[in-house]
């Protein structure tokens, strides 16, 4: 009799713990942040929603020739005096935190960097677009004299910030648009110290490792954060073409393009080249990474 | 007594060239694959088709270079590896089990670098072992 007790209760509870495994919460899936958006941290001249891995080390080296107006007397700007270059490298301290330095010839720039990536698009679309801050602090390092009179060190220096909201629209077609603000200490007298422009990117993926990468950033002429009473000098929009292609820790973009300067707010501020069959030059981002 | 001094000096001959040829051959050495990961299976089917077209692109982005188009080991960068590389459309390679191909491929050794951190994401690993397992002969 007792035995049969004892099924009983045993029976009763094993039914019990099956039904507890029945009603165990379901585990929630996990909307993964979406595949490979860009290749890099930078698509030209504008930053992409891309921060590396935590503790990742990148160092990006960025090469603008001459223009190639004087055709093949130079090849095409290749061997042209005044190129710009800079090397910079970045850290990434969180997934979606990097910090960095750059060295750039032109005008000895000396910038420090930050972006910052909030949120980023999902496979399952819970979030539909990715969101990125981006900041920084350049040092112009020329002479005293290039500053005129009433020299100051804070007259060297400049300020870009940039709002960016990209999407992965599919495998092969990424875009990007953002907001920026440029705000330079000292300027010319006839010239504003801020400036608000638009920055537009796309990527076509056509195999895979391979893309085209298409940019544009528009300076705007708002008059209500003018210091002057007409536009002077007004810096031209800069348009880029490109090619990209992509290895696990490599990315190398070679590209045409109308601006001379690397740093946003210079190419922002003071971009005179039109694109035009005169003005615009080669050249090249390679982006080498080292994970820690 | 000269027929023995001679086939002495014959046997030592031969021992010594088969060394020499021996240093040549490069010896496979074995992988040592932890238990858990031996017991490691592919949670994606075998004919997942977005799992092997991710697989594909992440294998063109990090394998590629070294291990070939198609994974004969014949990629450009082969040349400048002494390792063995192995072929991945061989019977010999498909017939690892799952755990083992994953552990050759993000843990690695030697010459086969680590792949963890720069494919963080599991679901992405396994996405490359399906997609290995479409190269076979």
């Amino acid at each position: 009799m007792k035995k049969i007790v004892y099924l009983i209760v045993l029976v009763l509870l094993s039914g019990h713990f099956a039904m507890a495994q029945e009603e165990a919460p379901v585990e929630k899936k996990v909307d993964k942040p979406v595949r490979a958006p860009w290749e890099s941290g930078t698509l030209v001249n504008h930053q992409t929603s891309i921060t590396q891995y935590k503790n990742t080390l990148e160092m990006v080296i960025s090469h603008r020739f001459g223009p190639v107006e004087n055709g093949i007397s130079d090849v095409f700007g290749i061997m042209a005096p005044g190129a710009n270059i800079r090397i910079g490298f970045n850290y990434s301290i969180l997934d979606n935190l990097s910090v960095g330095f750059g060295t750039n010839s032109q005008k000895k720039y000396q910038d420090f960097q930050a972006k910052y990536t909030p949120f980023q698009q999902t496979r399952e679309n819970t979030i539909p677009v990715s969101l990125t801050l981006y900041g920084n602090a350049a040092i112009d390092g020329r002479e005293d004299a290039a500053f005129g009179v009433d020299y100051a060190f804070s007259d060297r220096l400049s300020y870009f910030s940039e709002v960016i909201v990209g999407r992965k629209v599919n495998d092969w077609l990424s875009v990007q648009a953002s907001a920026n603000f440029t705000h330079y200490n000292s300027v010319d007298s006839l010239l504003d110290n801020d400036k608000i422009g638009l920055g537009f990117g796309g990527r076509i993926k056509f195999s895979p490792q391979s893309s085209l990468t298409l940019e544009l950033g528009v300076p705007l002429k708002i008059e209500s954060i003018s210091q002057h009473t007409s536009f002077t000098n007004h810096p031209k929009p800069h348009f880029s073409i490109g090619y990209e292609v992509s290895t696990s820790t490599h990315a190398f973009q070679i590209f045409v393009t109308n601006g001379l300067g690397i740093l946003a707010q210079e190419l922002y501020m003071y971009n005179t080249n039109e694109f035009d069959s005169k003005s615009i030059r080669f050249g090249f981002n390679i982006t080498r990474l080292w994970n820690f | 007594m000269k027929k023995l001094k001679m086939s002495i000096m014959v046997s030592c001959a031969l021992v010594m060239l088969s060394f020499v040829l021996m240093s040549f051959v490069q010896e496979k050495k074995p992988w040592d694959v932890p238990a858990k990961y031996q017991s490691m299976k592919n949670p994606q089917a075998a004919d997942d088709a977005e799992m092997i077209k991710i697989g594909k692109m992440n294998y063109a982005r990090h394998c590629k270079s070294c291990h070939g188009n198609i994974g004969k080991g014949d990629g450009p960068k082969a040349r400048s590896i002494d390792a063995d590389l192995g072929d991945f459309t061989s019977a010999e390679f498909q017939a690892q089990k799952d755990g083992v191909i994953y552990y050759q491929s993000f843990v690695g050794r030697d010459d086969m670098p680590n792949f963890e951190k720069k494919i963080p994401d599991d679901e992405d690993r396994w996405a490359i072992v399906t997609y290995l397992r479409t190269l076979k002969k």
